[in-house]
């Protein structure tokens, strides 16, 4: 925190503005920050909207700018420390350097103006409903405060708080750090903002830990427009936590405790007078209190007197550099016209401080102080992957819907890039698509893609071709696109590039064809290759090499959106379903269950499948749990992640009519006759699924019913790994003494010992029961074995155990 | 959701035999456009992105609002999340993984203490019985249907007042009804008993309760169908696909089985031969509104949500738009209005659902359809700015004509003209073909117009009124007072009845 002693000396150096303009050279004019197109005159009129003349003086032109307000007052008593607001009232400049505030107390004692500024804080403090408090609750994570501060572009506008190591930041590319003269190749137009001598933008920050409280400017980061509504400290589209962890970073852990202020009645009364009578409702409405009339018009002769001359000592006063007065009486000098669209993007441009990040034409870039920051999590995209994107023609690039997205909703493609693209507000920026779509003209080729429903054989016959060359092209036997860009949600193979699908609905044709053709135009150290050079095809068999046929045949595919197949070379590959310390119970059809298959991972890496249809038991295996099929139109059937002993699926639990009645099987459906021809199995021997319930381990009870019989079934893993057994235990709950059938294996069905059957890898141990091994296919030796159960009246159980034996 | 697999080829018959049918039509080059209202929609109902957590995917298949005002959505990967949080104006709301493990949900509930799921393989009761915030309990409701096919996909309704909910059951593959009740809707009381309630479905996208409380389910364009639609379903209906037939000897409750409809002929005529046989309600013109239109969700919120109080709001999958409906029951039948309401959403649509703060929740995905919206999937808001729009309200019908009202009035100059009401009408064929054209198009010429004094109705005289017709109206020649053009300038209205002069 800056100590005010320090603080006076800044006294020349004042506003937002003249932070920066002070490090502003060579570019354009002085009076305005960075790498701007602005001319004097263009610049003092930016200064005139940013410093609100208007707000007392008459005459003013409306200019293109949408007007820099003031930050809302309503909630101020809760936002910001009553110490500060009183010392920030007293002497605005002095408790922050660079503020846009005006001085309104200049000219009165020093006593007095702290006695204004103290009923002026208690009078702010009334209006809020919350009070301030510098409490804290929440766990913060500086570090990763200090990471985000640095990477998602915070630095841009106040420049590093610190110099940062390593870790959070990526190599920066090539030479951008030289003081070199020109880049001298080509004849391609190139932005040139890195080698420009100017200083980078730096609102001071020292005042935050003294003004704010960890939560408050949490709070203000996470919405900074409620509270500033005219977005030039825009919303970073930080999530709550991230905002905690920024406020925590830059108001520190050991802020210190501030004294709360209770507003005194009599000093609110007072302060009211004042707040009136410094019109300070001119900049920050409040509720009943009107602004007061305008005064006199702004003319050049105001500038050696009154508020914005250095010699003055009335207030209010704003205190700017030669360069800025300077600028604004030539802006005054000049006759008002409005502003061409060059100049309004111009002006928009600079004052929203988008040209901190992006080049348009030869304005802006990144300052090459800030270059480190610009951070991405794909190294291999080189400076696409972390560095924003020209806007340069952005008007042609961009389809206006997807711009507003964008600027308006937030939109982003750039997955990889670690800083973001604020929001400032859809009122503040309302203007700007239009101006782009007016002066941003691209000559081009326009493309003609195909139509699949047209009447003509040959334009459907054009139409078929282009989608198989569109497709081949962007394969990795064409031009291997999806290497580096995603495809319809499926990861490219090497760099993880936009996904190509958004292309058609971004950008425009005319663009898209010339960026093709040649992207080093476009950006000159980008790594997209071109498959054109000079014009001319690389691949030279599909649609016989022609380049405009292939680009056109590439945009027509990409114009089918997801119902484009996938290029040759992606890989779909199923979700795999990981079993950790608890069990899983996933619900989905599979060839080893049926439609209404579930399968049950336990944490033993033992897992089974069970068809709640027929209440069957129909597959084991060890190891890894399943895959499930979540691509394209996949809904969600499972497969077992290694080879599955597989169970006959038919109903297992059956009452037959005599012991020699044979076993009711499952419906079987040809490609010849495919209607169930026994819709109602197996609820029609009995069978009733009645779903399943989780214990504190998550493992699966399955209840079903056969009759009156109320079953569940629940299976456990037990023994050493190497004799690993699912124990299957039945609850019976019967209302009378009965009889049921079980099947308990089918198959090459042999007897190992009194209670021990085995059939394949499969090892069955039985309860004691009456028993019965019967032929069900006499050629090929196929046994089932059936359980005779006599259920008891009530409650019973009985127990298998299933073994799966590797040889 | 339904089968693309030939549209193209049905489209092409379309568009050719519109072409002949229908002269000077408006149509054709409007075919798979945008409605290009996108830029002026924002704002009157800006989109606004719910982020979700990392590494999650949800693909919206249904909602749910709690009592505590929470949302529920239910996802094609079988999960159900409780979503806090999504009416901040800044939403970065939190998720919580209430379930899993369940099977493509496009059905939910939350009735006494617990939520009723429809998933594909049955109607399942989900409850949390230890208080750890984590389902427990998977109760089986009803599974009193056959699911053995490819996209056999069940859709299901809250429930009614009395408990009752409905399921709907699309067709295997889509055209066959191979597995028991496929293409019925089964009713299931709150006590689990389970009976067939309506057949002849295709492949439907939702099912649910209209402002005036009765059953609608949303069907999609396809044989039988040459438009997207919604229908009305009561005990017994039968909605125009036979493939299900062939289960009535399974369901005594459904009465006999109905005579099979002629393919070829016009619905109009069909339904004095097939008595069970309801007509669409409400046609969504195929393509211009909708090519697989989606579950909807009512409009209650008191104003919160704008002009369309208690008007349906549904989306469509593939051009991933919204659209607004409207119904009345006419001499017993029930028939309505589409309209455009907005278009740019990010995904493919699947359900939509209103929070408690008034705004519109939509969810859904791109996955394994042609999808205009480029996300896998997403959750967005559609909220109201305040600003009222210029738009076509509602549109009903009258014994010589319709009733038209709008958000905000109109200008007496341009509302006084007939001339502003360009309507026009036309059929589809009643066919066992996918797809089909729209045919006899014709003018219907507004002979009279009445503006209403504060210029917020209109009502129209036509010369003549069909029945079985679809009615298309393009107001784009009206102006409000403060000189606006309607932000959407049609709307389509499906007469099967004409009311009787009082």
């Amino acid at each position: 925190m800056l100590v005010e002693g320090t603080m006076r000396t800044f006294t020349a150096l004042l506003t937002s503005w003249i932070a920066i303009v002070n490090s502003s050279v060579a570019a354009a004019d002085p009076a305005l920050p960075g790498n701007h197109p602005l001319t004097q005159v263009q610049a003092g009129q930016v200064l005139i909207s940013e410093l609100r003349c208007a707000a007392c003086h008459q005459g003013v032109p409306r200019d293109s700018l949408t007007e820099k307000t003031a930050p809302d007052l309503s909630e101020v008593g809760a936002r910001i420390a009553p110490e500060y607001l009183q010392r920030f009232l007293a002497s605005p400049s002095a408790a922050h350097p660079g503020t846009t505030m005006p001085d309104l107390l200049m000219a009165k004692p020093e006593a007095e103006r702290d006695r204004i500024a103290e009923a002026l804080t208690h009078f702010l403090i009334a209006q809020s409903n919350a009070s301030f408090s510098s409490e804290n609750t929440e766990q913060l994570d500086l570090a990763w405060g200090k990471t985000l501060f640095h990477s998602i572009g915070c630095v841009v506008c106040h420049g590093p708080q610190e110099a940062i190591s390593d870790g959070a930041t990526a190599k920066v590319a090539n030479d951008e750090h030289g003081d070199e003269d020109e880049e001298g190749h080509d004849d391609v137009k190139q932005p040139r903002a890195a080698n420009r001598h100017f200083r980078p933008t730096a609102i001071p920050l020292g005042q935050v830990p003294a003004k704010y409280s960890v939560r408050s400017l949490g709070d203000f980061l996470f919405q900074p427009l409620r509270v500033r509504k005219s977005g030039r400290m825009p919303d970073l589209k930080l999530t709550r936590a991230e905002s905690l962890a920024i406020a925590g970073y830059l108001v520190g852990n050991s802020a210190q405790q501030v004294k709360s202020l209770s507003a005194n009645d009599s000093l609110v009364s007072l302060g009211r007078k004042y707040f009136q009578d410094l019109n300070c409702a001119a900049c920050h409405g409040l509720p009943g209190i009107p602004a007061a009339p305008s005064i006199g018009a702004l003319k050049k002769g105001n500038v050696t007197r009154g508020c914005l001359s250095p010699a003055d000592r009335r207030s209010p006063r704003f205190q700017l550099e030669d360069a800025q007065r300077n600028a604004i009486a030539a802006a005054l000098e000049e006759t008002p016209l409005d502003d061409t669209d060059q100049v309004a993007a111009a002006k928009t441009l600079t004052a929203f401080n988008c040209l901190a990040c992006h080049v348009r034409d030869d304005a802006g870039g990144v300052h090459p102080s800030h270059n480190v920051f610009f951070v991405s999590s794909d190294q291999k995209l080189g400076d696409d992957g972390r560095i924003p994107p020209p806007l340069t023609l952005v008007g042609a690039k961009l389809q206006p819907a997807w711009l507003k997205k964008v600027l308006f909703d937030g939109e982003s493609v750039r997955h990889y890039m670690e800083t973001r693209m604020p929001q400032y507000g859809s009122t503040n920026l309302q203007h700007l698509p239009a101006i782009f779509a007016r002066i941003d003209r691209m000559p081009g080729r326009e493309m003609k893609i195909p139509s699949p429903e047209s009447r003509s054989e040959i334009e459907r016959e054009r139409e078929k071709q282009h989608r198989a060359a569109g497709r081949e092209l962007l394969g990795d036997k064409g031009l291997n696109c999806i290497a580096c860009h995603d495809f319809n949600g499926k990861n490219s193979l090497v760099n993880q590039g936009i996904e190509l699908l958004t292309s058609y609905q971004r950008l425009q044709p005319v663009w898209f064809d010339a960026y093709l053709r040649n992207p080093g135009a476009f950006r000159p150290r980008t790594i997209m290759p071109t498959a054109w050079p000079n014009g001319v095809a690389t691949h030279k068999t599909i649609l016989e090499g022609d380049t405009d046929k292939q680009i056109e045949a590439i945009w027509y595919y990409l114009s089918l959106g997801t119902s484009a197949a996938d290029p040759p070379g992606l890989r779909a590959e199923s979700t795999k379903l990981v079993v950790e310390d608890r069990a899983k119970t996933y619900r989905g059809r599979s060839r080893v269950a049926g439609y209404r298959g579930i399968a049950v991972g336990l944490p033993e890496k033992l897992n089974y499948a069970f068809n709640a249809e027929t209440g069957t038991l129909s597959a084991i295996w060890r190891g890894d749990f399943i895959g499930v099929n979540w691509s394209g139109q996949g809904s969600g059937d499972f497969q077992p992640a290694s080879d599955p002993i597989t169970l006959a699926q038919d109903v297992s639990f059956v009452q037959l009519a005599d012991e020699e009645a044979s076993w009711p099987r499952m419906p079987v459906m040809t490609k010849q006759a495919r209607t169930n021809p026994n819709p109602l199995y197996p609820k029609n021997v009995g069978y009733q699924f009645r779903g399943y319930f989780l214990d504190g381990s998550s493992i699966p009870s399955f209840m079903y019913r056969c009759g009156t019989i109320e079953i569940t079934d629940r299976s456990v893993a037990v023994g050493t790994e190497e004799q690993l057994r699912l124990q299957r235990i039945f609850q019976f709950d019967s209302p009378e003494p009965q009889t049921v059938w079980f099947r308990a294996l089918t198959g090459d069905v042999r007897q190992e010992s009194e209670q021990v059957f085995r059939s394949g890898r499969l090892r069955l141990t039985v309860p004691r029961a009456e028993l019965k091994r019967k032929p069900i296919s006499e050629e090929a030796a196929q046994f089932e074995l059936l359980l005779r159960l006599p259920i008891p009246e009530g409650k019973s159980t009985l127990e298998l155990l299933y073994e799966a034996v590797s040889k | 959701m339904k089968q693309f697999r030939s549209n193209r080829l049905q489209l092409l018959c379309l568009l050719i035999l519109s072409t002949i049918g229908a002269v000077g039509v408006l149509r054709g080059e409007e075919v798979g456009d945008r409605w290009g209202t996108e830029e002026r929609e924002r704002e009157y109902y800006p989109i606004v992105n719910t982020p979700m957590p990392k590494d999650t995917i949800i693909e919206a298949g249904a909602f749910a609002v709690l009592p505590d005002g929470r949302i529920a959505v239910g996802t094609r990967h079988g999960e159900i999340f409780l979503i806090d949080g999504i009416d901040a104006s800044k939403p970065l709301p939190s998720f919580h993984r209430f379930a899993s493990g369940l099977d493509e949900i496009f059905g939910l509930a939350w009735k006494d203490n617990a939520f009723r799921v429809t998933q594909s393989c049955e109607l399942t009761r989900v409850s949390d019985s230890d208080g750890d915030g984590l389902a427990d309990r998977f109760e089986t409701i009803s599974d009193a249907w056959g699911y053995a096919n490819y996209h056999e996909y069940a859709f299901g309704s809250k429930p009614d007042a009395d408990g009752n909910q409905y399921v709907a059951l699309g067709l295997s593959e889509s055209y066959y009804s191979h597995a028991l009740n496929r293409g019925f809707i089964m009713k299931v009381t709150s006590a689990g008993t389970s009976t067939a309630f309506a057949t002849g479905l295709r492949s439907p996208g939702g099912i649910g309760f209209d402002e005036h409380g009765a059953l609608f389910y949303v069907e999609s364009q396809g044989p039988w169908n040459c438009s997207c639609s919604l229908k009305a379903v009561s005990a017994s209906s039968f909605h125009g696909h036979p493939a299900s037939f062939h289960w009535y000897p399974y369901s005594p409750e459904l009465g006999p089985e109905p005579e099979m409809p002629n393919s070829g002929g016009r619905i109009a005529a069909e339904r004095n031969r097939v008595r069970q046989l309801v007509p669409y309600a409400v046609v969504f013109p195929y393509i211009r509104m909708g090519r697989s239109i989606t579950a909807f969700s009512v409009n209650r919120t008191q104003g919160k949500f704008g002009p369309f109080e208690d008007q349906l709001f549904l989306g469509d999958y593939t051009l991933s738009i919204l659209m607004r409906a409207t119904t009345e029951k006419i001499n017993d039948v029930w028939q309505g209005a589409c309209y455009p309401f907005r278009e740019g959403l990010s995904t493919g649509i699947l359900n939509v659902e209103f929070t408690p703060g008034g705004k519109l929740l939509c969810g859904g995905t791109n996955r394994g359809w042609p999808v205009r919206g480029i996300k896998p999937f997403a959750l967005e808001r559609v909220e109201w700015s305040g600003k009222m729009p210029f738009e076509i309200n509602r549109v009903t019908i009258t014994p010589d004509g319709f009733h038209v009202t709008f958000t905000k009035a109109v200008d007496r100059a341009t509302g006084c003209s007939t001339d502003s009401y360009r309507i026009s009408a036309f059929t589809h064929p009643y066919h066992a073909g996918y797809g089909g054209p729209e045919i006899e198009r014709h003018k219907a010429a507004v002979q009279a117009v009445a503006l209403a004094e504060d210029g917020l109705s209109a009502r129209l005289t036509l010369e003549k009124l069909d029945r079985g017709f679809v009615y298309e109206f393009d107001l784009g020649g009206l102006r409000s007072r403060d000189e606006e053009e309607l932000l959407h300038r049609n709307a389509y209205y499906t007469v099967n009845e004409i009311p009787a002069r009082q």
